[in-house]
């Protein structure tokens, strides 16, 4: 990555986020974004002096906002609401979701309607260059008013003090020490720090980014794996056709359709049995089923999309607005909005999976394969067929389902009433990025059956022409695949083709897909 | 204190001792059993032997059995994802040694005994945890024990040097007790967490004053449940000498007054849990088995009688752990927790005290929730329309442990909050509208209390002005699984 990404909170996409969190892609605060915010930040310093209430300036958290605070303690207040809020259990976020977080929360403030100093952001991507990443426990957060507690663990590694973990250089370490060590200063709070850095359901969309993303992969993974196997089972092609599909103009099923179409494209294998009318639904009903999911997905890219470039902070500055008081209090920290979608890409992923499960249960079932040896058993070596990975497919996706309950339909009071509807999209996108890696390893399961599959057909009909598509996905898979020792279990196999989606070597494969982000 | 596998008399309790390192053996009766039942097996191929083609397809022929063993193993090393707690394999280890000792699975005592061995050397495959539908069996996970046992894996010299014959390589795989271990070490955890949390509903009852009459025995005797009955008596067990839990206090909200019908509830899925459990580890789960000198197949391996009770101990646990978070809700405050302060700090607003506590209990209840989804409703045809309804139990299974770790931190937040509550009783501290404290008289608590009140304090001091809780809550849940609240010290 050798392109520096300016973040000015108003175009930040799901690529950006993954090249920071995955890829150590540089960041810095944009010169235009620095500027408003130290308008925002001169409105709340003088605010701090006056005597109209501004929330979490002058007065108390949540409930406690009854009570007024003496503006000498505003500072106070700001370091008390990072600590008392630290309030998560759990294990560890990963480096990338907690890298994601920080990234997000930075661009959120760069929106410049915070109220906060641009230092609090050049400190966030100084942390994200130096690739020094706080300990933030993954359980506790409700989703509003935001992603509270872990936020605050973050703060405890920016605010100055005994406090806060991080994790550098390999090392766990105080965040005193590491922050030291990576020659960044720590930060007195100011009026209001406290909430910028807190105050915003950053943690969600940095799960569900990275979740989005990776499903957006495994979408054109199930599509090829889908033509791989619907290609060994002999298909038929009239179900994909374009005129079909404009019948229903449905535009995933569009694509998906026409993905199919190109993958399948100059194959001999397809159409070759002329007295099969149709197929099974999971290979004739892929575009439909697919389809849905790519219209899911991108409804979920839509919101999280909105998401990323958001202010999400309370109270927010609006310097444009008439009146004295610039400081607007409202609910833009809840997690709703990227909840519901983060639920129903759990849903749309799930069903990725489902439908990648049934086509593995065809192509091992002897009855069901058009004569595809039973269990995919191979006839030059004494191996145990794909009967056992079927299993574990099913398993995945059984286990899918019990993940796929709505977190966000879910909702318990806080905060003595005065929370009392909370979005709980954390929990949403925590079990989303959970699917995906289930779905992730089904997919890699079939294609592990498809390619057994395909070479048995190659060897019944030497010479025979595959799909120009499927062809070199068959050659990339295997090639991972022959990589591999020779007495290799099913495990490592599945393992090295789920890190090869994971790592995106099954994308192009002439493919004609347009992209959904 | 070793602890004798004979394939009768396992606990829940030996499984969870075993998982974290007790001893083991094999008892010498079973072995001689075992042994008998070999010998009583009918002239002709084995089992293994008569499927071999269905297996390996045409090489069936050509394979010697000791190949055929290590090719039915390793291809069913089709595990995934996040290895298995070393405990929770150990576990199920000993479960499976615990079915091969029934002596009806015609294998020899050295099938067990490698087991053992690993076991007592602390030889831990890595198991991944996910792949299995809990029928026929834990096929995969225990086939990645089964490699090592059999010596298809690296493994020191000290362990007894086994080769299975083919009956010996299906009956290392073939039932649920990976499921069978997970939950019975979860029965042990939820056991904990359900002590802790009548404990805990005790000291929040002794905080806010609650009324008596809730655990009158005459009142929860006359509704008939046995576990209601009885977390009634321990929760006045707790309270006795108690000047603030009185009759005159007239009904609480449901989160106290209904605690004894919500945990008894749990008090009740436990013990049927436990006999669900201790049925299976000390059942022949295997297929087929050999009696009478017959071989019988069936399907002893599924995992539904165990599965179903996993999931309905998750809804349980689940209950209990959103009944803790109400009470949570209450500390917290301050209209509703009868004079104590809200977030239950002096309240100047610079001070959020344990607001957040609460918003932590939430979200786990939350999550338990969606846990408590049951795994036992689904099942996925598989293996070419033979195995064509399975169990899911271990994902019911896997749920449960991960549900009880979050019922752990709930629980552990209400102990945290009750403490600081009782601290502020205790003190006769009382705070006005405007934040100004004011002294009130102190209340003497009930000794039992005081003790609970006093073990939480030796960890977690009280708390006046805003500081990190992170640690409180990590100390507070350290608290409930150890025991330590309880005066214990326990593995978890």
């Amino acid at each position: 990555m050798n392109n520096t990404l300016a973040i000015d909170g108003a175009s930040l996409c799901i690529r950006d986020v993954v090249d920071v969190a995955r890829l150590g892609r540089e960041v810095v605060l944009a010169d235009s974004a620095r500027s408003r915010m130290l308008e925002s930040y001169a409105w709340v310093k003088q605010a701090t002096t006056q005597d109209k209430p501004v929330y979490g300036v002058n007065t108390g958290f949540g409930s406690l906002a009854r009570v007024k605070i003496d503006p000498a303690h505003s500072s106070l207040l700001s370091l008390n609401l990072i600590r008392s809020h630290a309030a998560g259990v759990g294990p560890i976020l990963p480096v990338a979701e907690t890298r994601a977080m920080m990234l997000l929360r930075a661009n959120a403030l760069a929106k410049g309607v915070s109220g906060c100093r641009p230092v609090l952001v050049e400190t966030l991507l100084r942390m994200l260059n130096a690739d020094i990443t706080p300990m933030v426990p993954s359980q506790g957060s409700c989703g509003s008013s935001g992603d509270l507690a872990p936020l605050a663990h973050l703060g405890l590694v920016l605010a100055d003090g005994d406090h806060g973990r991080v994790r550098y250089q390999g090392r766990e370490m105080s965040a005193a020490e590491g922050m030291a060590a990576a020659g960044i200063e720590r930060l007195q709070m100011e009026a209001k720090d406290g909430l910028a850095i807190t105050n915003g359901a950053q943690l969600t969309t940095a799960i569900g980014t990275l979740a989005l993303h990776d499903a957006i992969s495994l979408v054109e993974a199930a599509e090829l794996a889908a033509a791989m196997s619907i290609e060994a089972l002999r298909g038929a092609s009239r179900a994909f056709l374009a005129s079909v599909h404009a019948l229903r103009p449905y535009s995933g099923a569009i694509s998906t359709a026409a993905n199919l179409r190109t993958l399948l494209e100059g194959s001999e294998l397809m159409d070759s049995m002329p007295e099969k009318l149709q197929d099974a639904y999971s290979l004739r009903c892929t575009p439909q089923v697919l389809g849905a999911c790519r219209d899911a997905i991108r409804y979920a890219v839509e919101q999280v999309s909105i998401e990323l470039n958001a202010a999400t902070d309370n109270p927010l500055i609006i310097l444009d607005e008439d009146g004295d008081n610039k400081a607007f209090s409202a609910g833009m920290f809840h997690g709703e909005p990227v909840g519901i979608p983060l639920d129903v890409l759990k849903i749309a992923v799930a069903e990725v999976a489902n439908l990648s499960e049934r086509r593995l249960y065809r192509l091992t079932t002897g009855s069901l394969s058009q004569r595809l040896p039973p269990a995919l058993a191979s006839k030059d070596r004494p191996v145990l067929g794909m009967m056992v990975p079927q299993t574990t497919a099913a398993a995945l996706v059984s286990e899918n389902k019990a993940l796929g309950w709505p977190a966000s339909m879910d909702s318990i009071p806080t905060c003595e009433d005065q929370e009392d509807h909370v979005a709980m999209s954390t929990t949403a996108a925590r079990r989303a990025a959970s699917v995906v890696v289930n779905a992730r390893r089904v997919v890699a399961i079939e294609i592990l059956g498809a390619v057994r599959a395909l070479q048995f057909r190659q060897s019944e009909s030497p010479g025979i022409s595959l799909g120009y598509g499927t062809a070199e996905g068959l050659e990339r898979a295997g090639a991972v695949l022959s990589g591999l020792d020779r007495d290799a279990t099913p495990s490592a196999r599945i393992e090295a083709l789920t890190e090869w989606i994971a790592s995106g070597g099954h994308l192009d494969v002439r493919s004609g897909l347009e992209r959904l982000a | 204190m070793s602890i004798t596998l004979d394939g009768q008399g396992l606990r829940c309790a030996d499984l969870h001792r075993i998982a974290h390192g007790t001893p083991t053996s094999l008892c010498e009766d079973a072995a001689t059993q075992m042994t008998e039942n070999v010998a009583s097996m009918p002239d002709g191929p084995s089992i293994l032997e008569q499927k071999r083609h269905w297996l390996v397809g045409g090489f069936a022929d050509t394979l010697s059995a000791d190949e055929l063993c290590r090719v039915f193993i390793l291809g069913h090393c089709a595990g995934v994802g996040e290895p298995l707690a070393r405990p929770l394999v150990r576990a199920t280890m000993a479960a499976r040694v615990n079915v091969l000792a029934t002596a009806t699975t015609g294998c020899r005592p050295d099938a067990a005994r490698v087991l053992i061995d690993m076991l007592n050397q602390d030889v831990v495959p890595v198991v991944p945890s996910q792949g299995s539908v809990g029928a026929a069996g834990d096929l995969a996970p225990l086939a990645h024990i089964a490699r090592v046992a059999c010596g298809y894996a690296e493994r020191p010299d000290s362990i007894l040097d086994y080769k299975p014959n083919a009956k010996e390589a299906l009956a290392l795989i073939n039932g649920v007790s990976m499921t069978a271990a997970l939950g019975a070490v979860a029965t042990v955890r939820a056991r904990r967490v359900l002590d802790v949390a009548i404990a805990a509903a005790a000291m929040t009852m002794e905080a806010v004053g609650a009324g008596a009459g809730c655990i009158d025995p005459r009142l929860l005797a006359a509704r008939n449940h046995p576990g209601g009955i009885e977390v009634g008596e321990r929760l006045r067990t707790w309270l006795t000498g108690s000047t603030q839990v009185v009759h005159e206090n007239g009904a609480d909200a449901f989160s106290i007054r209904a605690a004894p019908a919500v945990m008894g509830t749990l008090v009740e899925e436990l013990c049927s849990a436990e006999t669900i459990l201790e049925r299976e580890l000390n059942g022949s789960g295997d297929n087929p088995l050999l009696i009478d000198g017959e071989w019988l197949e069936g399907g002893n391996f599924h995992g539904a009688p165990i599965a179903q009770a996993l999931d309905s101990l998750k809804v349980a646990v689940t209950s209990m752990a959103s009944v803790s978070e109400r009470r949570t809700f209450r500390l917290t405050y301050g209209q509703l927790s009868k004079g104590l302060p809200s977030f239950l700090v002096k309240g100047t607003g610079l001070n959020s005290g344990f607001m957040l506590t609460q918003y932590t209990a939430a979200s786990l209840a939350s999550e338990c929730k969606g846990l408590a989804h049951p795994a036992s409703v689904d099942s996925i045809p598989t293996v070419q329309h033979h195995e064509d309804h399975v169990s899911m139990g271990p994902i019911a299974a896997r749920m449960l442990l991960e549900l009880l770790e979050c019922a752990a931190d709930i629980v552990g937040i209400e102990v945290l909050l009750a403490a600081q509550a009782l601290d502020l009783r205790m003190r006769g501290i009382a705070f006005d509208a405007e934040g100004e404290q004011f002294s009130v008289s102190p209340v003497k608590v009930a000794p039992a209390i005081e003790t609970l009140h006093s073990r939480v304090r030796e960890v977690i001091p009280y708390w006046e002005d805003d500081d990190v809780l992170h640690p409180c809550l990590a100390a507070a849940g350290k608290m409930v699984r150890d025991g330590s609240i309880l005066g214990e010290s326990l593995s978890w």
